[in-house]
């Protein structure tokens, strides 16, 4: 379990990352950003994905420290964490390949609002109805299985 | 697959939750075994049996996949 808790923190680490970049971010949009740049199409959106990968990060930081305080609770999600079921329901759902691409398509997405909001629309419609069908298997295969 | 799973852990009093625990898996997983949606892999099987000190073949019934 000490290799599981290591693990952990390790994640705690990474996911300080997205959140100093939401909140580094979020500090520019408000302080230093020009007009030229809060008017353009695509800023709404750039604020509203960061803001919420920093929520999650966060949310994510609060849940792995109090469950690195509590030994039952570190069991249970390093259970869950390895059960074959919910790993055979994941491989049927496509994850994580599906999430890895949806991820790629909305940072493609996003670039590409820069030049073309047909572009942008296409690729993170795409992207949601490809998590969305994911979702949709998963939650099948859950009362499947 | 039919199993013994549910017999021996209420005459053991245990909840899904304790075999869960102790075999590594969650308590979704020991209810889709014993109600027959999930068929456990062969480690887990082998994990299960060996928790009740009985035979892999005592606790699963594998005669669906025999005759």
């Amino acid at each position: 379990m000490d290799h599981y808790k290591k693990a952990i923190r390790t994640r705690i680490l990474l996911l300080a990352v997205p959140m100093l970049f939401s909140a580094a971010l979020g500090i520019y949009d408000v302080f230093f950003a020009g007009p030229e740049i809060k008017d353009s199409f695509i800023f709404g959106f750039q604020s509203g994905v960061a803001t919420a990968c920093g929520l999650l990060a966060a949310i994510l930081v609060i849940r792995y420290r109090a469950i690195l305080h509590d030994e039952k609770r570190l069991q249970l999600e390093f259970n869950k964490e390895n059960d074959e079921r919910r790993k055979a329901i994941r491989a049927k759902a496509g994850l994580p390949m599906i999430l890895f691409t949806s991820v790629l398509m909305i940072i493609a997405g996003t670039i590409a609002a820069y030049f073309n909001a047909a572009v942008f629309i296409a690729l993170i419609a795409a992207a949601l109805c490809q998590l969305t069908i994911s979702v949709v298997v998963k939650l099948v295969y859950m009362r499947r299985m | 697959m039919k199993t013994r799973i549910a017999e021996m852990r209420k005459a053991r009093k245990m909840s899904q939750e304790e075999l869960a625990l102790a075999v590594g898996v969650t308590r979704q997983t020991i209810t889709s075994i014993e109600v027959g949606k999930y068929t456990a892999s062969l480690p887990l099987a082998f994990k299960i049996a060996h928790y009740f000190e009985m035979a892999i073949e005592d606790v699963f019934d594998f005669s669906e996949y025999t005759d």
